[in-house]
């Protein structure tokens, strides 16, 4: 049977019981909410174990973004290493979707918890993650398959001669790259 | 002393509790509805917030007071004026204990529900003189809603009237002393309809929740007041928190047996009446509060029609009912 007046009651029950219960809501400067470990916000570099940035310049993460906001430029020098000049992120346009850090094969980036991103000055909105730093090598752990190898040997064949001091036998992916820019 | 004196030190007693009253009422506002959201509510500014609505109301003070060009400035100016004075006026009957009464008058009830009905000509006034669509919306739905109140809020009233045989709020307040059937507080509250009629018209009349429909915030900006700023949006503000501290007073003088302790004696409970008067208020404010945090907004034709086919037929069969109660009560057990 239905009667009047009982979901006004039942409303007001449940407002009550909502009042017993402790606020859910944190003061916000003094004290911070936890983040969950896969919480993406801004993107920020990822430093290997000597300090060193991982970012070799292939331009993954600057193709991967829908909102265009990475901005890497770089120089190839004549012995093919690379420079890169500046590898810029707009804050103010970016959507935390974490498209850039999937797409980077060498970890190089990561989305950081860095959620106060709110800005005074409109032009701190464009970071720059790295300026006039020389690309990094990849490094690999384990030595790269041999048809691998000699498939990629076959359009740079004198690459290995080139990257001489850094003793790295394969780079397969990066010469792609830097013909690009 | 001199009489004038004191008249004036009345007057300054009933100002001074209606804008702490205010003052406190807004804090609470944000407090109660804070935890009704179940976050904390207004936090900075002293320990638990307690110092924010004064902060408010410097702000309010010292902000600049725009009047819009096409506005009827005359009008514009008085409106908050007419607001305030009579929502002032009604706390001169209500009574604090049975000697802290500002006037007692033999009809205070009436004085009250007189006073108050001018309350919505100074927000008509307030709404045609913004010269804003929004205000004007606001404030017809603010005479609308006066019409429907007004006649089943006084028809509710009565009988409580009938029952204490006056329209003095210190008498209606005397005749709920004690107890009947050994163990009840004879209070008029027992007359449950006429209670749940007066508190419905009373929460039209103070524009409470259910029935806020005069400044809808999520569909007339802030309704009449919209044109307003700085201390004439205070007075206006500070008008209606007054108005909800009226209303509970009156539920509370009228049903819940006023300054008085269930089942202490009058004597007893004066030194601290005003206090127990307070906390009963306060309590009522608190549930419409509670209300307010609670139940959503009525469109006009919904409050119109609770008002005209619900409350005014109600009203006036349960005081055919009460009459005929105590009629029948005199003639089979006595007087009283």
């Amino acid at each position: 049977m239905r009667i009047y007046g009982t979901g006004i009651l039942k409303s007001m029950l449940i407002a009550y019981r909502n009042m017993l219960r402790k606020p859910i809501t944190v003061q916000y400067p003094q004290e911070k909410v936890e983040l969950p470990e896969r919480a993406r916000w801004a993107v920020a570099l990822d430093y290997d174990e000597e300090g060193q940035h991982k970012c070799t310049g292939c331009l993954a993460c600057v193709r991967a973004c829908p909102d265009y906001v990475l901005d890497l430029q770089m120089t190839t020098a004549e012995d093919r290493s690379k420079h890169i000049d500046h590898y810029r992120y707009e804050i103010g346009a970016c959507m935390m979707c974490g498209l850039c850090v999937e797409a980077c094969p060498f970890s190089a980036i990561k989305m950081s918890h860095d959620y106060e991103l709110a800005r005074i000055d409109p032009d701190t909105l464009t970071v720059d993650l790295l300026t006039d730093v020389p690309a990094a090598v990849p490094k690999r752990k384990t030595p790269a398959v041999e048809p691998a190898k000699s498939a990629a040997e076959a359009p740079a064949a004198e690459e290995p001669v080139a990257e001489a001091p850094a003793a790295e036998p394969t780079e397969p992916a990066v010469p792609e790259g830097g013909a690009d820019v | 002393m001199n009489p004038w004196l004191i008249a004036v030190l009345r007057f300054l007693a009933a100002l001074g509790l209606m804008l702490l009253n205010g003052v406190v009422m807004i804090y609470m506002l944000r407090k109660v509805l804070g935890r009704l959201h179940i976050r904390l509510g207004p936090m900075d500014n002293g320990p638990w917030g307690m110092f924010q609505t004064v902060f408010d109301v410097l702000k309010l003070l010292t902000k600049e007071d725009p009047t819009p060009r096409v506005a009827d400035k005359l009008l514009f100016f008085l409106a908050p004026v007419i607001v305030f004075v009579p929502s002032l006026m009604a706390y001169a009957v209500l009574p604090f204990s049975r000697t802290w009464v500002i006037v007692d008058l033999p009809y205070g009830l009436l004085f009250i529900f007189a006073v108050m009905s001018i309350i919505p000509l100074g927000i008509l006034a307030a709404g045609w003189a913004s010269n804003n669509k929004w205000s004007i919306i606001g404030a017809m739905r603010v005479v609308g809603s006066q019409v429907t109140y007004e006649v089943p809020m006084l028809l509710a009233a009565l009988p409580v009237v009938m029952m204490a045989q006056s329209l003095s709020l210190s008498d209606i307040v005397a005749a709920q002393s004690g107890t009947f059937l050994w163990i009840l507080p004879r209070w008029f509250a027992w007359n449950v309809p006429a209670l749940v009629l007066f508190f419905i018209a009373g929460l039209i009349e103070a524009g409470q929740t259910p029935f806020d429909l005069a400044e809808a915030e999520s569909e007339l900006v802030a309704g009449f007041s919209t044109e307003y700023a700085s201390m004439k949006f205070g007075l206006l503000f500070l008008a209606e928190f007054s108005n909800v501290f009226l209303f509970s007073a009156l539920m509370v003088t009228l049903f819940f047996g006023g300054w008085q302790i269930p089942w202490v004696s009058p004597e007893l409970t004066q030194p601290i009446a005003p206090v127990v008067f307070m906390l009963k208020i306060y309590l009522g404010i608190f549930f419409i509060m509670t209300i307010r945090g609670t139940l959503p907004r009525l469109r006009v034709d919904q409050m119109l029609a609770t008002g005209w086919k619900i409350l005014l037929p109600a009203a006036l069969a349960w005081v055919m009912v009460t009459g005929f109660i105590i009629k029948f009560g005199q003639m089979f057990v006595g007087p009283r």
